[in-house]
């Protein structure tokens, strides 16, 4: 097997805040093979965004990498000098941008825009850079004709169209995506990831997708990675993750999920997501899962469930079990009541 | 855009026949008697009436109005009360007096305080910000007078690098022309009042810059523009600053009119012979064609300096269409 093109080994990255470290991310590992698409899920402030941010070297000013790796092809560009991976970003790893209404800037013509992405990594004439822009605009599905034009000529769905002809460019062997399609309605989504799919076939490029939406991932990815307060809590196979998942969270993510014509409500899972500048000691998903024990309060091991399969939870072995309490309401709001609580009177109620 | 500028010149027009009204009749009713200041008080009463006929003042209001704005249409501002020779004859000089001091000085403070403030955004939380920003609003709130004396007391007499005052050395052009621009002495003038009134007007660009920045430093274009492996320095320019101009585009003809208006307090520390200086000496001989002129200028300055503004707006911005 070839090594994988993209790895992320024990990455750790904090944000400096007035109070303290907020740490954004915990020992992140996570590789992808060329060509593969691989799905990030997590709630808001779970740390997947920084993640992408963390891969192309663009975090804020606050936010330094403390320990781990980067790799990509075999290069770890957090120790290498700056401009390797300024180099490699967009030629290497390109992205499309969270939100096709802001990503562009307003007061240059969309051309200019691509154009000084190719021109930062290659040198080619005037007229081969034009001609690229208008074959990425054929691959995407916008009239060649309108590259000159500026962003608010074109409407939201066109617009990510014209990033993701931004994002490949140079055919970059790694794609990243960051919620590509949130602010857009869903058949444009529809048609946006098709197109996606579609190209993916043709340019062989690896996709990492960072999205809150699980549906996308089970649609669109081979692999599955569900992150909860900075840390990867479980990643497999889709369809043996979802089939089988071996953490309660992922467990509660999949409940979530609205079902078209299926007789369950989705459950949502009570609570909020942990303050990463005081985490809990040991599991950081504890306070909201219904399963946790004792021993949670210690940090959980990285578990193998199956080849490619693996979760961080005490209690893997018994997920079989616990599965179908999982699918009681009463289950994820009992452990909000108990986590949230600390009047004496009502845990006494209880 | 060309049925814009057509409009834009309409309203032009209408703002600046208000302006002419509203300062003919101002100065109507001012008090004292012009004649008084020029004609000797020995002198009898058919002599002042002889004058005041000279200069129509004896007609009635509204026919010297008329008459005022015929004489407008031709540029023909009017006999100044003191000379009796035409005004425009005393203006010209002046008011390029001002303008050399004045523009190239707002053109630099906006420069400087573009890329200044551009950079004290892009390099934020470092010391050198915390002071220049308090400096910045310091001289901002100081009165600009105090800051000209200042500098004549350690430029001029201290370190005597610079003349305290006028426009060449007194007597070097009795007959004031245009060949004295062209001189080594007059930039040396014109050095000291040049650098105070650019620190002062700085100020504001310096700091409207700064914020701007720090707002468009957040967005999503520049975060993405650094993606692409833009160098930093291209990231700057390109889409952090170039999308904060446009504020910046929008004060320029305000801060344009403020200065050739604030040019009163500037000329007077310098005794530089400008527009400012001559309507002090206007208002203090009660020479007022002088004086309306002089205002009439600085309302069509800062008139055309919001046009041209507009205009810039719409380069820059290409969001902004003009119909």
């Amino acid at each position: 097997m070839s090594p994988p093109i993209l790895e992320i080994d024990g990455l750790h990255l904090g944000y400096a805040t007035r109070t303290g470290t907020a740490a954004a991310l915990r020992d992140v590992h996570l590789s992808v093979d060329a060509g593969e698409s691989v799905g990030i899920v997590g709630e808001s402030g779970c740390g997947k965004s920084t993640l992408l941010k963390a891969v192309m070297g663009v975090m804020p000013p606050n936010a330094a990498i403390e320990k781990g790796a980067i790799r990509f092809q075999d290069i770890d560009l957090v120790t290498a000098d700056p401009v390797v991976w300024r180099r490699a970003r967009w030629s290497g790893i390109a992205m499309i941008a969270q939100s096709a209404l802001n990503a562009l800037n307003p007061v240059m013509r969309v051309s200019a825009q691509i154009a000084e992405a190719i021109l930062a990594h290659e040198n080619w004439p005037r007229d081969k850079v034009r001609a690229r822009i208008r074959e990425l605009f054929e691959m995407v599905g916008v009239d060649s004709s309108r590259i000159d034009d500026f962003p608010h000529q074109f409407s939201g769905g066109m617009r990510q169209r014209v990033l993701i002809a931004m994002a490949l460019a140079l055919r970059p062997p790694v794609l990243l995506a960051d919620e590509p399609t949130t602010a857009l309605d869903v058949i444009v989504q529809d048609q946006i990831f098709r197109r996606l799919n579609q190209l993916q076939e043709e340019l062989g490029f690896a996709m990492l997708l960072v999205t809150h939406d699980l549906g996308l991932v089970i649609e669109n990815c081979e692999r599955i990675v569900v992150m909860y307060g900075g840390m990867i809590v479980e990643a497999g196979p889709t369809a043996q993750v979802i089939a089988a998942p071996a953490h309660p969270y992922t467990l509660g993510l999949y409940n979530a999920l609205p079902r078209l014509g299926a007789a369950v409500e989705p459950i949502s899972i009570p609570g909020r997501p942990p303050d990463l500048e005081r985490p809990p000691a040991g599991c950081r998903f504890a306070d909201r899962c219904p399963f946790a024990q004792a021993r949670c309060r210690t940090d959980p091991p990285m578990r193998d469930i199956a080849p490619g399969h693996w979760a961080r939870c005490h209690r893997t072995d018994e997920m079989e079990a616990l599965r179908p309490a999982a699918l009681d309401p009463d289950t994820w709001e009992r452990a909000a009541d108990t986590a949230t609580t600390t009047d004496p009177d009502i845990i006494k109620r209880i | 855009m060309g049925r814009y500028i057509l409009r834009r010149f309409f309203h032009m027009a209408i703002t600046l026949f208000a302006m002419i009204t509203l300062m003919f009749f101002l100065f109507r009713l001012l008090p004292g008697d012009p004649t008084a200041t020029v004609i000797s008080p020995a002198l009898d009463a058919e002599a002042r009436e002889a004058m005041r006929a000279r200069f129509g003042l004896d007609r009635p209001l509204i026919e010297q109005y008329l008459v005022y704005l015929v004489n407008l249409a031709q540029f023909d501002f009017g006999l100044s009360f003191r000379t009796s020779r035409p005004v425009w004859e005393q203006i010209e000089l002046r008011l390029v007096n001002t303008l050399l001091l004045i523009l190239p000085s707002m053109i630099a403070a906006y420069m400087i305080g573009a890329f200044g403030g551009a950079l004290l955004a892009w390099y934020r939380g470092g010391r050198v910000e915390g002071n220049v920003v308090l400096a910045a609003t310091a001289l901002q709130s100081a009165p600009v007078f105090w800051l000209g004396m200042l500098a004549i007391l350690v430029f001029s007499i201290w370190l005597n690098w610079f003349p305290t005052g006028h426009i060449v050395t007194p007597g070097r052009f009795p007959d004031p022309s245009w060949r004295m621009y062209l001189t080594l002495d007059f930039l040396h003038h014109l050095a000291l009042p040049f650098f105070v009134n650019t620190l002062y007007n700085l100020c504001f660009p310096l700091l409207l810059m700064r914020s701007t920045m720090l707002s468009t430093i957040g967005e999503d274009y520049v975060e993405l523009a650094r993606m692409k492996g833009l160098r930093e320095s291209r990231v700057l320019y390109r889409h952090a600053m170039r999308n904060s101009l446009l504020p910046l585009a929008t004060t320029m003809p305000m801060i344009l009119g403020w200065s050739v208006a604030g040019s009163v307090v500037i000329e007077t520390v310098f005794s530089w012979p400008g527009l400012g200086l001559l309507m002090i000496e206007g208002i203090t001989r009660s020479d007022y064609p002088v004086v309306q002129a002089a205002f009439l200028l600085i309302a069509v300055l800062t008139i055309l300096g919001t046009f041209v503004a507009d205009l810039l707006y719409g380069l820059l911005d290409p969001r902004i269409v003009y119909r």
